[in-house]
């Protein structure tokens, strides 16, 4: 059965099918409707979990390591100001190695302020060593919590992930979504009961020590990057055991007409959802055009991205954001990846779908046109 | 517990070993050790970024109890989340924050005061050495007047710091929580408020003088002499806050002066501005005499 809600709803239910246990919070548009949600649910007593707002996202953060690290599934959600404000403790949240998941909701950065949505929030998070997943729709903001919180605290992983969505566009949009049975959802995660962070009197453990002797610091970095690696071949066997469980699939990425494209788009997030509509509309008029979604941002799957564009004559990444004086966030990750990989394909980099810019089926055709006339790999600007 | 009437009261399981990074004559380090002798091995100590910090130093602690260190400035609110979730799992966990001045008077304020608003139980003890000690005396909100330190350094042109200090613990009794002072020299005062606050369900919150040799400029030897100078000459009183109440508990018996030329950060004080200090001094003791600190009649 379809439920219409909305992506903020999503990760609500995301997070309650979870049976998270602890909620630290603190509102900001456009992410507050999913505490709110939860709030009226634990209200409600259809929901039980210990649920307090803070008073910065900061505190959010730090008391979210303060619960994580006593054993108790933690869960929660920013945008933003929010997101960037939380920087330093995002480094120490995966550095202890704590699992737990946050929903965030894309919104550009001041200044100067804005409401709506792009990713220079999300992607400042590049390295800070946490699982980054990227959602184009409201099923799959739902299905990426669960499957974000067994992918984090598989034994192998043991890092804090992210689950974004578009502000707006998807969080404040109502989508029809299928709610996965909680039986299914309790076979498929199991309870979380960690062995490496708790609280014990009769076994003291230290967290966050300081590591002053720079070789331990590396081995602690050393096995941090292992981790993240390691979450590839994790995320690939929870995409699977995901689709049994529940029927749907899940990858990586998403590859959409790309085996005989000559030139392809790489998008991610609620875009790749029109891109594919502009797709199919070239592909009418006999273009053979692709798309690559980018779902797994973190770990970056680079082989993955490569193995997919190398035939490519030409690729267009679209990036919904700007890193000044640089050009778009991902088009630097997509050409190393190529290069890496060996494969020439012409790169151009589009800058898109600022502070909201809405994009449109004409303007994923009109990066086509410019991208197939590039022949240097150039930064554009899209309007 | 017994009532904790003399020192042969005192619980003698000791959960923190010698052998530390601290330098010698701490009181920070001692003050630590005291609390956990009240606060008992069902503790977790939840401390921000500053001396402490290096307590817990790959591959070694020194400490008998769990320990956690996120940053400097977030402490009372990991330590939130710990109690939610030790309480959720059924775990009996005692939750004591252990943070220094500058985490506590700056940059950590607004997620101490916001705890405490929320009514979290937990015993918050700030060591107070008055200044960020840790990268090397620099000022904080709790360095005295006049004091030289790194960051308002003596010179030809400048007379230390110009600043009063913040009562961070009136400030904190202001929000109706328990709120004291202590001082290593009244060892037995101190570990009574640390009992006291572990007992409150609830923010319970104890600002301790933490004499320290290293940036207040004395010899190691003579810290619980000047701890006791500072209760003594109205510098450092002790007192409680309990309900909105101050209760005052020491006396001023003798001149600041006699703290003050204990320690090379005062060493360049002119008969003028150790006047001056007397004043703020006389004129603070003044409101506790008269309970002007807590009258709303009138203005």
């Amino acid at each position: 059965m379809e439920n219409l809600i909305t992506g903020n709803e999503a990760a609500a239910w995301g997070a309650r099918l979870s049976r998270v246990e602890c909620i630290p919070n603190f509102p900001i548009t456009p992410q507050t409707e999913i505490i709110e949600t939860l709030a009226q649910w634990i209200a409600d007593g259809d929901m039980d979990a210990d649920f307090w707002t803070l008073e910065s996202e900061h505190s959010v953060l730090s008391a979210a390591i303060g619960s994580e690290a006593t054993g108790a599934r933690t869960f929660t959600a920013t945008s933003s100001q929010g997101l960037v404000l939380m920087h330093e403790v995002m480094y120490i949240a995966s550095g202890m190695r704590l699992p737990f998941v946050m929903a965030t909701v894309s919104r550009g950065l001041s200044a100067p302020i804005t409401l709506w949505s792009d990713h220079n929030d999300f992607l400042a998070n590049l390295n800070t060593g946490w699982l980054m997943f990227h959602a184009q729709n409201n099923q799959e903001i739902l299905d990426s919590i669960i499957m974000a919180y067994r992918i984090a605290e598989d034994n192998k992983v043991l890092l804090p992930a992210m689950v974004n969505m578009d502000g707006y566009v998807l969080s404040y949009t109502k989508e029809p979504v299928e709610f996965p049975a909680q039986a299914k959802v309790d076979k498929f995660l199991g309870k979380y009961r960690p062995k490496h962070a708790f609280f014990d009197a009769k076994n003291p453990l230290v967290q966050g020590p300081a590591v002053l002797l720079p070789h331990d610091y590396t081995y602690f970095r050393y096995q941090h990057d292992t981790a993240a690696r390691n979450a590839l071949s994790v995320t690939r066997k929870a995409c699977e055991a995901f689709r049994k469980q529940f029927g749907r699939e899940y990858g990586l990425l998403e590859s959409y007409k790309c085996d005989d494209a000559k030139t392809i788009l790489v998008t991610q997030g609620s875009i790749s959802t029109t891109a594919k509509a502009a797709v199919n509309a070239m592909r009418k008029k006999g273009k053979k055009v692709g798309l690559l979604r980018l779902r797994l941002i973190r770990p970056w799957p680079a082989k993955d991205v490569a193995r997919e564009l190398a035939n490519a004559e030409h690729v267009a990444v679209l990036d919904k954001n700007v890193a000044p004086g640089q050009g778009g966030i991902m088009s630097p990750h997509v050409k190393a990846a190529l290069f890496e990989y060996g494969a020439k394909p012409i790169v151009t980099s589009f800058i898109m779908g600022l502070g909201g810019n809405p994009e449109s089926v004409g303007m994923f055709e009109e990066a086509v046109r410019l991208a197939e006339k590039d022949k240097r790999g150039g930064v554009l600007w899209l309007e | 517990m017994s009532e904790l009437q003399t020192i042969a009261d005192i619980p003698k399981e000791n959960l923190l070993s010698g052998g530390t990074a601290a330098c010698p004559g701490c009181g920070s380090i001692t003050g630590l050790k005291m609390a956990l002798l009240i606060m008992g091995k069902d503790t977790v100590v939840v401390n921000s970024s500053g001396c402490m910090t290096l307590l817990c130093n790959y591959p070694r602690t020194p400490l008998r109890v769990p320990w956690i260190h996120n940053a400097i400035e977030n402490a009372p609110s990991t330590a939130s989340g710990i109690i939610r979730a030790a309480k959720r799992l059924g775990k009996k966990l005692n939750v004591l924050c252990y943070c220094g001045d500058g985490a506590t008077y700056d940059i950590g304020l607004q997620a101490l005061s916001a705890a405490i608003a929320r009514n979290e139980d937990f015993v918050y003890i700030c060591y107070n050495n008055g200044s960020f000690g840790n990268t090397g005396d620099q000022w904080s909100t709790a360095t005295p007047l006049f004091a030289n330190t790194t960051t308002t350094p003596v010179g030809r042109k400048s007379r230390g710091n110009t600043l009063s200090r913040k009562d961070m613990a009136k400030i904190i009794g202001a929000h109706g929580c328990y709120s004291a002072t202590a001082s290593l020299a009244y060892p037995l005062d101190y570990l009574r408020k640390v009992k006291k606050a572990k007992e409150i369900k609830g923010p319970a919150y104890i600002e301790l003088l933490a004499h320290c040799p290293t940036d207040w400029h004395f010899d190691s030897g003579q810290g619980m002499k000047i701890s006791r100078l500072a209760v003594q000459t109205g510098v450092w009183p002790l007192y409680e806050v309990v309900d909105g109440v101050l209760y005052l508990q020491s006396d001023k018996t003798r001149p600041v002066e006699d703290f003050l030329k204990t320690q090379g950060r005062f060493k360049h004080l002119t008969k003028r501005e150790t006047a001056a200090i007397q004043a703020e001094v006389d004129k603070e003791w003044d409101m506790y005499k008269t309970g002007e600190y807590w009258k709303t009649d009138e203005y």
